[in-house]
Order: C-alpha cells, then sequence, then structure tokens
C-alpha cells in the first residue's frame, strides 16, 4: 500500500517521463494527517512562543504608532510637499505585492494543474490575507482622518450628499483591494473546510471539537459534496486568477494614469504584477523554509518544492529586470525631457543608493537560482529571498519617492526623510503580519491535507499502473 | 484519471504520425499559389494612388507582422512547454514546432521591409525621410538623438540580429526534438529543458525589441513601454489558435486520430479563452493609460485610430476580438467539441490580422487609405503569405513526423485527462 | 446490530480503505441498480462521479447569474452616482467614461460571481448542516483522516437492508454497519449562549451610544477629540498674521504680475478713464496705471527713461505704494486708483468739481445688449445688494442687520438713487472706478469682479437708475396696456392685503408678526411701477 520512496531522495531531479513524487518518505493517508495535524494538537514550542511574544510587541507598538498618529495627525510621517506619498504608500504596495503569491499558488497554479501547489498552498493563502490586512491598514491611516475611511464606500451619505468619484483610480483601489480581500478569505476559508473537518473528527476536547464543529459546517466528505466543492474551487480559482492580475494593475494604475515623469508608462501593469509575485514568492520561501524545519513538514514541502518556486522567482525577477531596462530605453527613445530627467535622477540623482539597491536585489541577486546546487540549499535561497524582499520595498520607494521629489516644478524639490514613526510603522507591520501568521500555524491546518492526499493516491496510481 | 488505463503509444512508424498525402500533396500548389496571390496584392496595392509605394510597403509589413507573430508565438510555446516540463502537450508541440522553423523564409520575406529603406526615402518608415523632424516640427536635437536609434544601417543590423537569434532557438529545439524521433534519447529532453530557461529570456528580450522597431517606429515620436507585450499578447494567442486549427486538419485528414483527444481540445479552448483575456488586459490597460493620461505625444496613436473608418475597426476590435469570442470560449462545452474550438480558432486568426492591420495601416498609410481595393490588396498580400509559408511547413513536415513519436512523455500527453 | 433495531435506519454503511476498493464496491452498487448512494471519501476522488452516477451540478449558471449582476450592478451605479444624481466632471473626462468605470465592473464581477461559487456551493451542498446521522457511529471520524465509506440511503426504492448489506459485504470491506438516528442530546450547551449573549449585548452597547448620542440633546459644549481639526489654525482673509512682515495674513499680489485674464491692453477699459485724454493732463499719472495694468511696461526706450527719471522723485515722496496692485489702500497707489478723487468729489456733493480733472469716460464701452445687463443684474445681486439692496436704495440685508444690531462703526451705503450719481454728474467710467478701487467703507472689487463684469454691473446701475424716474411714455405703445392693467392689479391686491393685515392685527396681535415679515419683498417689486405712474 506505501510507496518505499527514500527519505533523503532528491526530489528536484526528474526523469522524463516520470514524474518525481511531491510527498516523500514511506508516507499513507494517515501520516499526512499526522504529520498536518500535530502542529496544531501539541503544546506550542519555546520558538513559537518566543517568536509570538517579540511578534506581538511590535503589533502592540504598530497601534501605539497608529494612535499617536490619529492623535497628532499626520504630520508626524517624513510626508512633506512635494513628497506627500512617503512611506506609507510604499509600505501599501509593499504588502499588496506581497499577498499575491498565495491567491497566485492557490488560482493560477491550480488552473495550470502545477500539483505541487498542494502542499504550499494554504500557507500561501493565509500570508496572502495578513498581508493585505497589513497593506489595507496604510491607506486606511493615510486618508487622515481614519475613522471617516468608510466615506470612501459608495453609500448613501446623509452627511455628504454625494458619491465617491469613480473615476479615480484611488477609488478603484478601494474596490480592487477590498474584493481582493474578500474572494482570497472565501477561496482560503473554503479550502479549509475540510481539513477543519479532520480537526473536528480528532479533537478530544469537547470545546474544541464544537469549535471546530461550527467552522466545518458539517463537512462530510460526501462525494456529492466533493463533487460541487470541486466545482465551486475550480470556479473561484477561474476568478481570482484574473483577479490577482487586476489588484496589482489597478494599484499600477494609481500611478501610471497620472502624468508624474517616471509613472506614466504604459509598462506598469504587467511590470507590477511581475514583481508583485516576485515579492510574494519570496515573502512565501522566506517564511516556509524555517516553518518546515520547525513544524517537522519536510516529507511535505520538499526540495522540489523549492526549487520550483525558485525558479519561478528567477523568472519574475527577469521580467521586472526587462521592464526596467525597458522602461529606461523608452525614456531615452521617447525623448521626452522629463521622462528623460526622472530616469536619470532614478539612477544617479540623491536617491542612487536606493535604485542601486534595488537592482542589485531585485535583478543581480535572483540571477543566483540558475544554479541548482542554489536553488535547493535552504538556508542559501532563505537569504537571496530576503534580499529580494529588500529589494521590491525599494522598488516601490524608488518609483513613489524618486519620482514625486523631483517632478515638473523644480523649485518644489526636495529630499525626502522618514521619521522614526515611518521606520516604527513598517516594523510594526511585520509584527501584525507574523502575529497573525504565528497565530494561524496553531490554530489552522497549515497544509492542504485533503488535497496532498489526493496527490498521494495519484503517486500510488502511478506506482501501480503505470510503470510496471 | 482512476479508470483511464493509459493506452501504450503507438509505434513510432505508425502511419498516424506521418503528414497525409492528401495534404502533402498541397504544398507545392500552396507555394506557387501563395507566392503569386501575395505579389499580386503587392501588385494590387501599389496602384491605388498618389500614396501606392507607401500603401503597398504597409500592406506587405502587415502581412509579414501577422505572421511573424505566429510563427513567434509557436516558438515561445515550444520553449514555455521545455521550461514547465509540460506533459499534456506532446501530441501538438510538433505542429508548433514546425511552425517555429518558418522564421527561416520569415527572415527572408523581411529582406523588402529591410530594403525599402534604401530604395526611397520614407516608403515605409516616415524617419527615414531626414525632412520628417523638419517638416513636423520637430525639435533639432530631439531629432538628432531620435535618429541615433532610428538608423538605417543600425536598424537592418537589429532585424538581422532578432532574426538570427530566433533562427538559432528554433532550428536547436527543431533538430533536437527530431532527432529524439528516431533515437528516444531522454537526454536529449533534457538538454532541451536546460537551453529552455536562457531561451525564453532572449525570446523576451528580441520580440519586445522587434515590436517596437518594425512597428511602433511606423508612428517615431509615439512610443508606449506595453508595446512588446501587446504584440506578444496576440502573437501567443495566434500560436494556440494555430495549433488548434492544424491539429483539427490534421485528425480529419488522418493523421493522430488516438492521440490528440477531446481533452486537448479542452484545453486548448482554455488557453485560447485565457490568451483572448489577456490580450484585452493588455491592450485595455494601455489604452486606458494614455487616454487617462491624455499627454499629446500618446494619445496621437489612439487619436488617428478613432477617427473615421479606424474608429470602426477599433469597435471591432473591442466588440468581435474580445466580447464575441470571451463569450462563445467561455463554456466548457464549446471547448469539449474540437470542431468549434478549431472554428473559434479561425474566426480568432482572422481578428488577429484586423488587429496587426490596426497597428500598421493608419500610421504607415498616411493619406492613403485605399478604398476596397486596398482592402483586397492586403488580403491578398496576407493570404498568399500564409499560404506560402503553410506550403513549406507541410514540405518540411512530409520529411518529418507530424508527432514527436519518441518524446518520454508522449504517453502521459495520450493518457492526459481534464479534471 | 441488533441493539440498532429500535431506531430509524436511514441507510447501510461500509468501509473501506482505499480509492480502488472503494471504486470499485460503487460500480458494484450502482450495476446494482442503487441510485441514492453516496460515497464518503478524506479527499475528492476522481470518476466517483461517473462509479455512482452522479449528475453534473449547475453551479456554474449560478455563477454566470452572479457575475452578470456584478456587472450590470458596477455599470449601473457609477453611471447613475457619477453621471446623473451628482454629475461633476473630473481631470475634464466625460460624465459617462467608460474606460474610467471597467475596473470597479471588473472587481464587482469578480466579487459577485465567487459569491456566487461560495455560496452557491454550500447551498446546494444543504451545509451548514451541523447534525448529520452518519456522524453518529464514531468509526466515521477517520472519513476525514484516511477511511472511504460507500453508503446506501433507505430511501432508495429498491432497498432490503438484508440486500444491501449483503451486497456491501462482499465487496472488499471489513465493516457494515447501519447508519441509525443520532440520539445523542439536541440542546445546545448553555454555556454558548451566555458568551453568545454576551458579545452581542457587548457589541451593542457602542452602537447604543451613538444612537443615544445622536438623538438626545446636551447643554455641555461638545467635545472636541482633535482640537485643532475642529478649529483651524489657518488664517482668515483680514486677519493679523505675526508671519509676515506687514502683519498681513493676505498676500498682496506678487510685484510685476498680473491676475490670470485681467492682462489687458485696453486700458481704458481696465481703468474707466480716457487715458489719451489722462496722458495729455497728467503724464506720471498715466504711466503708473499702464505700469499697473501691464507691468511689461518699459519696453519702449523713450519711456524707460522717462520712467527711471522720474522713479526717484516718486519713491522719495510716496514709499514703495509705487508698486502696482493690491495696495491700493496706502500711499500713492491710492492716488492711483481715482477713488481719491471721487472720495473727495463725493464730499463737494453737487457739480463735478474743478478737483476732478481726470477725464472719465462717460459712456459705458460694452455694447449695451439683454444678455449684458442680465450680466450686470447676477452680478448685482451677488455682490452688490447685499449693501446697496436690490433695488439700490441702500436697504441691503447688511444694512438692515446693522442697524438692528446698532452697529457703532457702520457707515451706511449710499443710495443709488440720488442724483450726484446720476450719469450727467457721475460718469460711467467714474462709477466702474468706485466699483474697482473702493470708497469710503466701501472696498474694491477688482480683484473679485472681472472688468468685463464691473461694466455689466455700471449698466445695470444706469438701468436701476432709470426705473426710478422713467415715465409711461418711455414704454413701447403695445406694453403700455398691459403695463398699467398689471399696476392697476398689483395695487389692488396690496389694499387688499392692507386692508386684510389691519384687520387681522385688530383680532390677533400675537400673529402679526410673523406675517408682517413677508410683506415688504412684496412690496418692494412694484415699487418703481408706482412712481412711474
Amino acid at each position: 500500500m506505501s510507496l518505499a520512496i527514500p527519505n533523503g531522495l532528491d526530489n528536484s531531479v526528474e526523469q522524463p517521463g516520470e514524474r518525481a513524487p511531491l510527498v516523500l518518505g514511506d508516507t499513507t493517508y494517515h501520516d499526512i494527517t499526522e504529520a498536518v495535524c500535530q502542529v496544531a494538537e501539541r503544546k506550542p514550542s519555546a520558538g513559537w512562543v518566543f517568536g509570538f511574544l517579540i511578534s506581538f510587541a511590535l503589533l502592540q507598538w504598530l497601534g501605539i504608532c497608529i494612535l499617536y498618529l490619529i492623535y497628532t495627525g499626520v504630520g508626524v510621517w517624513g510626508n512633506q510637499s512635494p513628497v506627500f506619498w512617503g512611506w506609507p504608500i510604499v509600505n501599501f504596495v509593499f504588502w499588496v505585492g506581497i499577498g499575491h503569491a498565495g491567491t497566485l499558488i492557490s488560482a493560477i497554479l491550480f488552473l495550470f494543474r502545477q500539483e505541487w501547489r498542494t502542499s504550499i498552498n494554504r500557507a500561501a493563502e493565509a500570508m496572502t490575507i495578513f498581508a493585505v490586512a497589513c497593506a489595507g491598514t496604510f491607506p486606511g491611516i493615510h486618508v487622515g482622518r481614519a475613522w471617516l475611511a468608510f466615506w470612501l464606500a459608495p453609500y448613501p451619505s446623509l452627511n455628504l450628499w454625494m458619491w465617491p468619484q469613480f473615476r479615480s483610480p484611488l477609488l478603484w483601489d478601494v474596490f480592487a483591494v477590498s474584493t481582493y480581500g474578500t474572494v482570497s478569505l472565501l477561496f482560503w476559508y473554503m479550502g479549509m473546510v475540510p481539513d477543519l473537518a479532520t480537526f473536528r473528527d480528532r479533537s478530544t476536547n469537547k470545546w474544541r471539537r464544537m469549535a471546530y464543529g461550527l467552522l466545518s459546517l458539517g463537512w462530510s466528505g460526501s462525494s456529492r459534496h466533493w463533487m460541487r466543492y470541486e466545482k465551486a474551487y475550480a470556479l473561484l480559482a477561474a476568478f481570482a486568477a484574473p483577479l490577482v492580475l487586476s489588484v496589482h494593475t489597478i494599484v499600477s494604475f494609481d500611478f501610471a494614469v497620472s502624468q508624474v515623469p517616471g509613472w506614466h508608462t504604459t509598462i506598469f501593469p504587467p511590470y507590477f504584477v511581475a514583481g508583485a509575485i516576485f515579492s510574494g514568492f519570496a515573502m512565501v520561501l522566506t517564511l516556509m523554509i524555517p516553518a518546515r524545519t520547525m513544524l517537522g513538514l519536510e516529507k511535505l514541502i520538499t526540495i522540489r518544492h523549492l526549487d520550483n518556486m525558485c525558479k519561478i522567482i528567477l523568472a519574475t525577477g527577469s521580467i521586472v529586470g526587462l521592464a526596467y531596462g525597458t522602461e529606461f530605453f523608452i525614456a531615452w527613445y521617447g525623448q521626452v525631457q522629463e521622462e528623460k530627467f526622472a530616469f536619470t535622477n532614478r539612477a544617479f540623482g540623491p536617491y542612487w543608493w536606493a535604485y542601486w539597491t534595488m537592482v542589485t536585489c531585485n535583478v543581480i541577486s535572483p540571477q543566483l537560482f540558475w544554479f541548482k546546487k542554489l536553488r535547493t540549499t535552504p538556508w542559501i535561497i532563505v537569504l537571496i529571498c530576503i534580499f529580494v524582499n529588500i529589494g521590491m520595498w525599494f522598488e516601490r520607494f524608488v518609483i513613489v519617492v524618486t519620482s514625486l521629489s523631483r517632478d515638473y516644478l523644480p523649485s518644489a524639490w526636495s529630499y525626502f526623510t522618514p521619521t522614526w514613526v515611518d521606520v516604527s510603522m513598517l516594523i510594526g507591520s511585520f509584527g501584525l503580519f507574523f502575529t497573525l501568521f504565528l497565530l494561524f500555524c496553531r490554530l489552522m491546518p497549515v497544509i492542504n491535507m485533503a488535497e496532498t492526499k489526493s496527490t498521494l493516491a495519484k503517486q500510488y496510481h502511478m506506482t501501480q499502473h503505470g510503470d510496471h | 484519471m482512476s479508470e483511464h488505463s493509459s493506452p501504450a503509444p503507438k509505434s513510432a512508424d505508425d502511419p498516424a504520425f506521418t503528414l497525409p498525402a492528401s495534404l502533402a500533396a498541397l504544398r507545392l500548389p500552396l507555394c506557387g499559389g501563395g507566392l503569386g496571390v501575395m505579389l499580386l496584392g503587392w501588385w494590387l496595392a501599389r496602384g491605388v494612388g498618389e500614396y501606392g509605394d507607401n500603401f503597398a510597403m504597409s500592406v506587405y509589413l502587415t502581412a509579414a507582422v501577422y505572421c511573424t507573430t505566429i510563427v513567434l508565438g509557436s516558438l515561445f510555446f515550444v520553449i514555455i512547454q521545455h521550461l514547465v516540463r509540460a506533459g499534456w502537450s506532446i501530441v501538438v508541440r510538433r505542429i508548433a514546432e514546425l511552425a517555429m522553423v518558418m522564421i527561416i523564409p520569415m527572415a527572408i520575406l523581411f529582406i523588402p521591409v529591410v530594403g525599402s529603406l534604401w530604395m526611397g526615402e520614407g516608403i515605409l518608415y516616415k524617419w527615414d525621410n531626414p525632412g520628417y523632424g523638419a517638416e513636423h516640427g520637430i525639435p533639432e536635437e530631439v531629432w538628432t538623438e531620435k535618429l541615433r536609434w532610428l538608423d538605417e544601417g543600425w536598424f537592418a543590423a537589429r532585424t538581422v540580429g532578432y532574426f538570427t537569434v530566433w533562427t538559432l532557438l528554433a532550428l536547436f529545439f527543431f533538430k533536437n526534438s527530431v532527432r529524439q524521433d528516431q533515437t528516444g534519447d531522454k537526454a536529449i529532453t533534457d538538454k532541451m529543458q536546460y537551453w529552455s530557461g536562457p531561451a525564453v529570456m532572449l525570446f523576451a528580450g528580441t520580440t519586445t525589441f522587434a515590436a517596437f522597431d518594425w512597428v511602433m517606429s511606423l508612428a517615431p515620436m509615439w512610443f508606449s513601454t506595453m508595446f512588446g507585450v501587446y504584440l506578444f499578447a496576440g502573437s501567443i494567442l495566434g500560436a494556440h489558435c494555430l495549433l488548434a486549427v492544424a491539429s483539427f486538419v490534421l485528425q480529419k485528414t488522418g493523421a493522430m486520430r488516438d492521440e490528440v483527444t477531446v481533452e486537448h481540445y479542452h484545453d486548448l479552448g482554455k488557453l485560447i479563452f485565457g490568451f483572448v483575456f489577456f490580450w484585452t488586459y493588455i491592450s485595455f490597460s494601455q489604452y486606458l493609460l494614455i487616454w487617462y493620461g491624455n499627454i499629446p505625444e500618446e494619445t496621437e496613436w489612439f487619436y488617428v485610430r478613432q477617427l473615421g473608418t479606424w474608429g470602426g475597426v477599433a469597435l471591432v476590435l473591442i466588440f468581435l476580438h474580445w466580447m464575441l469570442p470571451f463569450a462563445g470560449t467561455m463554456s466548457r462545452h464549446v471547448r469539449r467539441k474540437p470542431a468549434l474550438v478549431c472554428g473559434w480558432a479561425v474566426y480568432l486568426l482572422i481578428m488577429h490580422y484586423v488587429d496587426v492591420y490596426f497597428m500598421i495601416m493608419p500610421a504607415a498609410a498616411e493619406g492613403a487609405a485605399g478604398g476596397a481595393n486596398g482592402v483586397i490588396a492586403s488580403i491578398l498580400c496576407v493570404v498568399g503569405m500564409v499560404s506560402l509559408l503553410t506550403g513549406l511547413a507541410l514540405g518540411l513536415a512530409r520529411q518529418t513526423k507530424v508527432v514527436a513519436v519518441q518524446d518520454p512523455r508522449l504517453g502521459e500527453s495520450i493518457a492526459f485527462e481534464n479534471i | 446490530m441488533s441493539e440498532n433495531n429500535e431506531k430509524k435506519v436511514h441507510g447501510v454503511m461500509a468501509e473501506y480503505t482505499s480509492v480502488d476498493t472503494l471504486l470499485d464496491a460503487c460500480r458494484r452498487v450502482r450495476d446494482a441498480g442503487y441510485e441514492k448512494t453516496d460515497a464518503f471519501t478524506p479527499f475528492p476522488v476522481h470518476g466517483i462521479d461517473k462509479a455512482l452516477g452522479i449528475k453534473p451540478t449547475i453551479l456554474p449558471w449560478i455563477v454566470l447569474g452572479a457575475g452578470l449582476t456584478g456587472t450590470a450592478t458596477a455599470l449601473v451605479m457609477q453611471v447613475w452616482m457619477n453621471a446623473i444624481d451628482y454629475p461633476y466632471i473630473i481631470s475634464g473626462k466625460p460624465f459617462i467614461s467608460l474606460p474610467a468605470f471597467m475596473p470597479v465592473a471588473f472587481e464587482l464581477t469578480v466579487l459577485f460571481s465567487s459569491f456566487g461559487a461560495f455560496f452557491g456551493m454550500w447551498a446546494l451542498n444543504g451545509l451548514p448542516k451541523f447534525s448529520n446521522p452518519v456522524f453518529t457511529d464514531p468509526r466515521f471520524d477517520r472519513v476525514t483522516d484516511d477511511r472511504f465509506f460507500l453508503y446506501i440511503d433507505s430511501k432508495d426504492g429498491q432497498f432490503q437492508r438484508a440486500d444491501v448489506e449483503k451486497i456491501l459485504g462482499d465487496t472488499d470491506t471489513d465493516y457494515v454497519q447501519t447508519v441509525v438516528d443520532d440520539d445523542s442530546s439536541d440542546k445546545v450547551p448553555k454555556p454558548f449562549f451566555m458568551i453568545w449573549g454576551l458579545v452581542v449585548g457587548l457589541s451593542m452597547v457602542p452602537l447604543l451610544i451613538v444612537l443615544k448620542m445622536r438623538v438626545s440633546h446636551s447643554s455641555q459644549p461638545r467635545f472636541h477629540v482633535f482640537y485643532d481639526m475642529d478649529f483651524s489654525p489657518a488664517k482668515g482673509a483680514q486677519q493679523y498674521s505675526t508671519l509676515f512682515r506687514d502683519g498681513r495674513s493676505m498676500r498682496p499680489d506678487v510685484p510685476g504680475t498680473v491676475a490670470r485674464g485681467e492682462m489687458q491692453a485696453d486700458l481704458d477699459f481696465m481703468t474707466g478713464i480716457d487715458m489719451d485724454a489722462l496722458s495729455m493732463i497728467d503724464q506720471p499719472r498715466a504711466e503708473r496705471l499702464v505700469r499697473k495694468f501691464n507691468p511689461l511696461y518699459v519696453a519702449d526706450a523713450q519711456a524707460e527713461q522717462e520712467a527711471t527719471a522720474e522713479a526717484e522723485p516718486q519713491q522719495a515722496g510716496s514709499g514703495d505704494g509705487d508698486e502696482p496692485g493690491g495696495e491700493t489702500t496706502s500711499g500713492d497707489a491710492a492716488a492711483d486708483s481715482p477713488a481719491t478723487d471721487s472720495d473727495a468729489n463725493e464730499k463737494a456733493e453737487a457739480e463735478p468739481s474743478v478737483m476732478d480733472t481726470t477725464p472719465w469716460l462717460g459712456k459705458n464701452p460694452l455694447v449695451l445688449t439683454e444678455e449684458v445687463l442680465e450680466n450686470g443684474r447676477k452680478n448685482f445681486g451677488i455682490y452688490c445688494s447685499v449693501c446697496h439692496g436690490m433695488n439700490g436704495y441702500g436697504n441691503g440685508l447688511v444694512n438692515v442687520r446693522a442697524q438692528k444690531i446698532l452697529a457703532q462703526t457702520w457707515v451706511p451705503p449710499s443710495s443709488l438713487h440720488q442724483d450726484t450719481l446720476y450719469a450727467d454728474k457721475y460718469p460711467d467710467g467714474k462709477l466702474f472706478s468706485t466699483i474697482s478701487n473702493g470708497i469710503r467703507k466701501m472696498p474694491g472689487y477688482s480683484g473679485q469682479i472681472k472688468a468685463r463684469d464691473r461694466w455689466a454691473i455700471v449698466a445695470y446701475v444706469r438701468a436701476l437708475q432709470l426705473s426710478q424716474n422713467a415715465s409711461i411714455d418711455q414704454i413701447d405703445e403695445g406694453q403700455r396696456e398691459s403695463l398699467l392693467q398689471e399696476q392697476a392689479a398689483v395695487k389692488k391686491t396690496i389694499m387688499e392685503q392692507a386692508e386684510a393685515e389691519a384687520a387681522k392685527a385688530k383680532t390677533k396681535t400675537s400673529e402679526s408678526e410673523d406675517d408682517a415679515a413677508p410683506e415688504p419683498e412684496k412690496d418692494s417689486a412694484p415699487a418703481p411701477e408706482k412712481d412711474s405712474a
């Protein structure tokens, strides 16, 4: 019944004509259940408690900063004329970008039948939702009067007697990000229901059983249910895939529909999307590699998974690099004075350090993934991915700050300097992200058990019918 | 999958894998007739009026770009299948491989386009006319700088460069694939997979700049960073349509009847649907950004394309290149009927021509709409060129197989089932 | 199994350990003709729909409907909100900007479709459903782990318990069990309700506080959480500021600049003075006026020489007041503006004074059309009537209010119907200049009203003046009859109203105040007519 695949096998090598296994070791269905459930069922490890305390402290710090900001006013940020979109918007775009990997893995890789997604999609989807939560914070407080942010919604207001302005890309953003958050949540939750039912059926504690029982909606595993469930999942995937593209496309519209030099360029939509996937995968790897070791999931999240993700990072990193190049070329080819200046200024102006950090981290460092040795060494992957994350943050910084700080009006030029509140909020947002992620690891199934089991079933099937 | 027991692939010399004789017989008539029709179209186009030379060259360029995009789309398809180690597509991959080798005749067919730079001033590309800058009130320093890129010799060198890269890529993948037909060596698959990464990078870089050079520079002062992606979106859509049509025709004439199943049409249908959406996404984004920004340097391109007849063509693209096929290929029931998939593919190949026409003709044939004669000439020219290339591809197919018979994943491809 | 006999039997279930054994059993059961069957698996098993004969779901149609609803909702919403209910132009885009409406239309399509897929799926599956007979067997817990179950429902037409048990027993299974009613307690534990009640109750508290505050009044001053947002520290127009050396918060025009649209070549039009004549009489003043309206004026070499020659004595005499624009209240600039002259003139009251040598334009440079008069009436209504009154008698609302509160420093606005202000004594140009530069307490309006509109006001003032002195002979023959009739009718109504008023006043003293208020308004309209009669 079980397969004899040695534990240490390098399944990143694939013989043409044979598919390498995605689940390693002498694994049965029950082993998968055990491996995943023990993460949530055993007592929290010291490492988890330590990590949680630090993250939670950072989250509190974010909360204090937000209260201080709301009480004092947005002047506590470094945003000053002409850079009114400083760190908060950089952070927003950064986090939204991170939030792209999850749904991409769940939806697009699902549509392309990339089965290796099964053991990483759950955690990646969770990261999407947490990243969108982090992202949503920043425009929410950037509006100044955060408690009136609901004015963004098109509701019949008795105070305003007017409607939002649908020709503004910022309003498109409101719709895009909230739709994305909602659909990602539905997608994540729906995918989790069968696994929550597993949690329910395994729980020995009455309260735990009741809580998971409520969350799993009475899932019984009926074939009829599975059939509709799979249909709904495929449909949601089919909608989530263009949705992923649309979200960062619309974020790019925030910049590109304007006439600010360096912002108004048509490559922005695909280039932003590629960058978002790039950063999202980097973040997923940064978290998954330590997590798989600490949670003991090496058999399910294998080297082949890491290898594939590194390849996607390499591909998207190269697309981003090509887009940087194209932008530069067209700025020269177009011969519009302001555009030419904007790009020279990016690379050689006062923010040259940010630009070259971005190029080094985003274009050069992923090129190391051409080497298979580096793609399959976990600690090197983490290192490169951290560089990619830094680089992608700087990309947004370069786009937002260099263009705004030197626009059409030289008399208004200035140099943006962040304040301690700016920096604290960026760090604090990581606190929010990690707090949610660590809670997720404790309370929810971190790996999609049902899908992994069905991958295992195919693996059985292949060995029994395929190659004998 | 569970109920399915995969049939073993047929032996490599099975007649199902060779080009049916009925198609092979068409190769010479197609080549000869195609060449004739193409020249007839060109000749007709010359006669439309004062701007005849310009019009004829533009018509020719439209046909050439149309064919090149499909050929390039096929090349991209092959590279990407190797890159992701795809299994489902093996049965149709050879068709794309045959199509991508047509990049060699395309290189020859591009000689008149490059040659036009030396035949006179601004016959096709207006920047080739030294007086253009002054006539259009473009500042001297801007125009001088511009001509550093848009220079006859440098333009020709780049074109040669693009074709060299594509030819090398196409030959590499074609030769290795054909060699595997004989040897069945699995190492060949490994080798192709290994080189597909660098290949896709080379491909992306060259197509982006080819689009800038051949099409975007027709309006010398206009620019759009997305333009390469725009042309690519149509190109990859065209390639998938070509696969569907070619598979259907081959099956009708007797080849690979058991290999290409309804599942493959279903998948091609999904991809066609997806790329219709992708094309819409890219062209809409480009339009929206330029429309919203409303900067004169950029809006010029769309402005000309919104006036008069071109405005009508723009609407045709919106309704018939996007909405109609989008709605038409949405359903699973359509995608699982090979004849319908093939029908939509033919339809989209026609719409892709309208798209390329819309990109090139308004800018190229200034002041010479050509009227009905012009349209007929354009159609003759492109039909001729497509026939010529089809004939050549059939000739090539006759010397080899129509399926990659020894590919190690052929069994997986044949047994493939959609969820 | 016998102990289950007394309970209601829902069906029979068998357990399997692999996909293949389950599929095999499914096919057998299907071939035996059972229809109300179901399989329970830990993961979706492909091919089981065929093995069990399950029909495809209608979910895609639900989703299509939801998606189209989303698109339609988004488009209708945007068009209605931005083009119909509250239309306004933004960045020069049309009211209905389809390209700009696409992103939101797309997002809502996806959102609605996703809701359709998500909620549609649960609804079709009949979930959530927390009590299910199949859960009764503790062994069924492993269905979400590694076991597969095949179930035949007792509602099936050919369900015979013994047959079913036999056919299931023949398959590759170790365990066949009847599914019976769940007899465990169906009571929800009490703490659940307590917690639920507590959460709901607590969540209502903020809402109730807000609601209470919205419907109740308080004598306490409002609590200002964000004081500087409620009371903006930004300076008002006429306030003092320590920021600038001159102590004013309002900034004068930058020297050498002219407001957009105000740079006019026709200086007569801008000043109300016949500049040719002025340059004959008073060359320096003409120069200054020219420079005020056209800062670029020094191009003429000769003029430049003259200007520099004259600049010295002038600046010595009058400080920096020579700078054009804005500073009309001080020094030489006041001399620039003819207001001072007219001010002096005003005091002299009657004849054009010998001191006012300014060659004012006697005639309005605008071509007087009905449109111009209408424009004048509109602008007079906006800017002048608040003090001078709608009819020009100086009884505007501000004056009424000032009289009521007995404002100490208030100088009552002039009535425009005094003969010193008629065209023969107060030329159009001078009136224009007064509107532009102000007089006594009246500020200049050149910054607020465009020159063309000021001339239109002049024209309207003339019309107003004429209306108070016109005779019926000046009216067209054809219109006289109807006018007289109208006059008679108005008079009659006024009389009637006055009588009714008087009667009312006698009976009810309390209501008279309320009714008196609208009365003067009714009076004021026909007033000019009365005079003319």
